[in-house]
C-alpha cells in the first residue's frame, strides 16, 4: 500500500494520509483518495485552482464550516452535508480533506439478485429511477433497500432542510444531483455531498452549471452565451430550487417532470436541449398535454411510474401538487415563482399527516396519501380501504371565538399518534423541534368497534360537542362532526372530525 | 426513451491469436461489469459487438446493458484483417438499429464507437471508401485503439482524432484502457463546468493518446 502524506494549507502542522492506489474515484472534477482509516477522503483538483477559487474553498472549511456546525442547531446538520474540513496544497494541485460519508449511505445488500454492488454509495439515482424497483428487471434493488412511499417522504423532508439552510445562509448548492444528494431509504436519510461548489453571489461565481436533469431550463437556455455575458443565466438560489423540485419529484413519482414525449428537433442533442432549456414543458401541465409520455415508447421496466394516468401528481396530496404547479408551470420559466425549500418542507410534512398505511401487506409502497373521497383505496395495488376513517381538519383562533381552517388535516389509522405540533399552531415542526417536542401527546385507537383519542400529555383536552374535559389518562371517542380543543393555550387547536368511509 | 447505443470493432485476426484475445476477452468482461454497477449506464446504454478478421461477425447485435451476455470472442491463428468490410457493415447496422427522431419519437443518443485493432486494414481501398461514409453516421465520439507495435496510429487518425495506442495488448492495459472506455460511457451523468470542456475523460496515465 501505497501511503502518502498532506499538508493542510491552513492550519500550520497539520497533516493527512491517503491511499493512493493508482486509480482514485474520479468525479466531474476531482480524484478521490481514501484515507488509510476510511474515515475521510482527499480529494484533489484535477484543474489548476485560481486564487479565487482557492478563496472560496478557504471560506468554505472555515467561516462557513464554523457558522453551520458551531453553534446551536448545528449537530443536525452535520449528519445532513459532508461538509468539507480543511483544505490542502501540494504543489500546485489543491484539494480537500471530507468526511466519509455514514456507513447507512453504502448498500448492504444492494442487487437483489447478487452482491455486485454492495457497499457502493447509494447515489440518488438507484432509487428515482423505476426499472431498479420493477420485479422484472434483472438487476433490481433487494426489497430490503428500497424502503416504503413514506421513506421517500421523510428523505425529501431532510434534503428540503439541507437546501433550506444553505439558502438561509446566502449559499447555493449549484449542483444538486443525483450523485451530490446520497439518500438512505432504510433510515430515511439524506447527505448533500459536493459541497466545494458552493456559489455566495456576488463574491463566487459557479464553476458547474450543474449535472443532465436537474440543471434550470433557464442555465441550459443561455448555455451557449459567454460567462460575462450580462445574459447568460448561472446556477444560484433559484436554480437549486428547481433542482430541489426535480428532485422530490423524482423520489415519489419516479419519472423527471420535463422529460415526455414531445420532439421539438430531430437532432436528439438539439431536441434534448430544448426539451430541457428553452422549451421544457411539464410532462402533466394542467393544459398544455403535448408533453405526456407516450406510453408506446417507454420502457416496460418504466412502468407503472412512467404512466401519468395511472399514477398523477395527485397521489401525492394537494398541498405538493400545488407546489408541483408552481415549480414546473409558473415556475418554470420564471424562476422566481419557484417555491422556496422551507415550502416543500412543510408540504411534506402536512402530507404525511394525509398519508393511511395500506391494508394489502403485499402492497410496494406500503403507504398512500388519503384522496379525499369517500371511499378511499390505495392508488397503488388499489386496495380499498377498510372500515371507517377519520378525518381530522385543524382550525385555528383567527379571533375570540372566530376560527379558522387551516388547510391542514390528519388522517387517523390505528395507533397513530398525536404531536404538539398538530395540537399547537405555535410549535413548528422543523429541524430544530426538540427531543421533548417529539414525544407523543395522544394516540389513536381503533377501540370496541369505534375510534378513539386516548390523551397522554394534552393538559387541556376537551371535547366540545359534549362539553366536557378529558383528562391524561382518558379517551374520547371520534364521532362524526365532533369538536375536539386539543389546547387552551395560545396557539391551541380545534378539530373536527369526519368519518369518511362509512 | 432514449438508448445510447454503443459499438466496439474487435479485430479478431491472426495476429490476435493467444495471449492478445484473451486479455482483451477479460477486459471486456471487466467493463460490461463495471457498467453494470452503474445506474446511469443501466437506464440508457445498449452495447454491440463486432469482430472482423477475414470475416465480420455480428458477435452480439445491439442489446440492452442489463441483458447483455459476453460471448467468448475467438480468433482464427492467421488471416487477413477486414477492417474496411467491417465498417461497411456497421455503416448498414448503425443505419438500422439507431432510432433517428421523428415528430412522433424520440431519437437515440448519437451512438460512441470504439474500434479496437492490432494491425492495419488488409482491405485499405474499401477501408478508405468507407470512412466518410461512418464519419456521417454522426458518431458522438469514435475512439480508436490501436494495441502493439504492428498497430497503425496514423491510418486510424484518418477515421479519429482520438486515438489511443498501447504498446501491448496485454491484460493489465487492456483493462486501464477499457476502465477509460467505461468512463467515456458513462461521462453523460457528471457535473458540466460553466465553460465548454472536452468530452472524453482523461486517459489513464500509461496510454499515448494520439491527438
Amino acid at each position: 500500500m501505497n501511503i502518502k502524506t498532506v499538508s493542510s494549507a491552513i492550519y500550520s502542522g497539520k497533516s493527512y494520509q491517503y491511499v493512493d492506489n493508482g486509480a482514485p474515484l474520479q468525479g466531474g472534477m476531482k480524484d478521490v483518495y481514501f484515507s488509510p482509516d476510511r474515515s475521510y477522503v482527499v480529494a484533489f483538483y484535477r484543474s489548476e485552482q485560481d486564487l479565487n477559487a482557492k478563496e472560496r474553498l478557504r471560506k468554505i472549511v472555515t467561516d462557513y464550516y464554523n457558522s453551520f456546525f458551531n453553534r446551536e442547531g448545528g449537530a443536525y446538520y452535520k449528519d445532513l452535508y459532508c461538509w468539507p474540513t480543511d483544505m490542502i496544497e501540494e504543489g500546485k494541485k489543491v484539494g480537500l480533506i471530507v468526511p466519509c460519508y455514514n456507513e447507512n449511505f453504502f448498500f448492504k445488500k444492494g442487487y437483489a439478485a447478487n452482491d455486485f454492488i454492495l457497499g457502493k454509495e447509494k447515489e440518488g439515482k438507484w432509487f428515482a429511477a423505476p426499472k431498479f424497483r420493477n420485479k422484472a428487471f434483472s438487476l433490481r434493488l433487494d426489497e430490503n433497500e428500497l424502503g416504503n412511499w413514506l421513506s421517500y417522504f421523510q428523505i425529501c423532508v431532510n434534503i428540503a432542510r439541507g437546501v433550506k439552510r444553505l439558502h438561509a445562509a446566502g449559499l447555493a448548492h449549484s449542483d444538486l444531483s443525483y450523485k451530490n444528494v446520497l439518500i438512505d431509504p432504510i433510515s430515511r436519510s439524506a447527505a448533500i455531498i459536493d459541497i466545494d461548489g458552493l456559489v455566495v453571489p456576488g463574491l463566487f461565481p459557479p464553476e458547474v452549471i450543474g449535472t443532465p436533469d436537474f440543471i434550470a431550463p433557464e442555465v441550459l437556455a443561455t448555455r451557449h452565451l459567454d460567462k460575462s455575458d450580462p445574459g447568460r443565466k448561472l446556477p444560484n438560489r433559484l436554480t437549486d430550487l428547481h433542482a430541489l423540485a426535480v428532485m422530490i419529484y423524482m423520489y415519489l413519482l419516479h419519472r423527471h417532470p420535463l422529460k415526455g414525449g414531445k420532439v421539438h428537433d430531430l437532432d436528439t442533442e438539439k431536441d434534448d436541449l430544448l426539451s430541457m432549456g428553452e422549451k421544457a414543458l411539464f410532462i402533466e401541465h394542467p393544459e398544455d398535454v403535448s408533453n405526456r409520455p407516450q406510453l408506446d415508447h417507454v420502457h416496460p421496466n418504466d412502468l407503472p411510474w412512467a404512466d401519468v394516468n395511472k399514477l398523477p401528481l395527485a397521489v401525492t396530496g394537494p398541498y405538493l401538487k400545488e407546489l408541483f404547479y408552481k415549480a414546473f408551470v409558473t415556475g418554470l420559466h420564471q424562476p422566481a415563482e419557484r417555491p422556496p425549500a422551507d415550502m416543500w418542507e412543510q408540504a411534506l410534512l402536512k402530507t404525511t399527516d394525509l398519508m393511511q398505511p395500506c391494508a394489502n401487506p403485499a402492497c410496494e409502497q406500503k403507504w398512500y396519501v388519503f384522496d379525499n373521497t369517500n371511499s378511499p383505496k390505495c392508488p397503488f395495488c388499489g386496495t380499498p380501504h377498510r372500515g371507517t376513517l377519520p378525518v381530522l381538519d385543524l382550525y385555528y383562533e383567527f379571533k375570540p371565538t372566530v376560527w379558522r381552517p387551516e388547510n391542514h388535516r390528519l388522517m387517523v389509522y390505528n395507533n397513530q399518534y398525536l404531536f404538539q405540533w398538530h395540537a399547537n399552531r405555535n410549535v413548528v415542526r422543523n429541524e430544530r423541534t426538540s427531543e421533548e417536542q417529539k414525544i407523543p401527546v395522544g394516540y389513536f385507537v381503533f377501540h370496541q368497534q369505534q375510534w378513539v383519542l386516548v390523551n397522554q400529555r394534552l393538559t387541556s383536552l376537551k371535547d366540545l360537542t359534549e362539553d366536557k374535559e378529558i383528562p391524561i389518562g382518558g379517551m374520547v371517542a371520534l364521532t362524526d362532526g365532533k369538536k375536539l380543543l386539543l389546547s387552551r393555550e395560545e396557539g391551541g387547536r380545534v378539530v373536527i372530525v369526519t368519518l369518511a368511509n362509512k | 426513451m432514449r438508448r445510447l447505443p454503443v459499438y466496439f470493432l474487435l479485430d479478431t485476426s491472426g495476429s490476435m491469436y493467444g495471449e492478445p484475445i484473451q486479455a482483451l476477452n477479460n477486459a471486456l468482461s471487466g467493463m460490461v461489469n463495471t457498467l453494470r454497477l452503474d445506474p446511469h449506464a443501466l437506464d440508457s446504454v445498449w452495447l454491440s459487438i463486432i469482430t472482423f478478421d477475414r470475416e465480420v461477425k455480428e458477435v452480439t447485435p445491439l442489446t440492452e446493458l442489463v441483458t447483455f451476455q459476453l460471448p467468448e470472442i475467438t480468433c482464427p491463428q492467421s488471416g487477413p484483417t477486414h477492417t474496411g468490410k467491417c465498417l461497411e457493415f456497421l455503416y448498414e447496422k448503425v443505419n438500422q438499429d439507431v432510432r433517428k427522431g421523428s415528430q412522433e419519437q424520440k431519437g437515440d443518443w448519437r451512438p460512441l464507437l470504439f474500434i479496437f485493432t492490432d494491425g492495419k486494414p488488409s482491405d485499405l481501398k474499401l477501408y478508405h471508401e468507407m470512412i466518410p461514409k461512418v464519419k456521417q453516421l454522426n458518431f458522438a465520439t469514435i475512439v480508436g485503439c490501436a494495441a502493439g507495435k504492428s498497430a497503425d496510429n496514423a491510418l486510424l487518425k484518418e477515421l479519429t482524432d482520438t486515438v489511443v495506442h498501447l504498446d501491448t495488448a496485454d491484460s493489465a492495459t487492456l483493462k486501464q484502457f477499457f476502465k477509460w472506455v467505461s468512463d467515456t460511457i458513462e461521462q453523460g451523468n457528471k457535473s458540466m463546468g460553466t465553460s465548454e470542456v472536452i468530452v472524453l475523460p482523461p486517459p489513464p496515465q500509461e496510454l499515448n493518446l494520439v491527438i
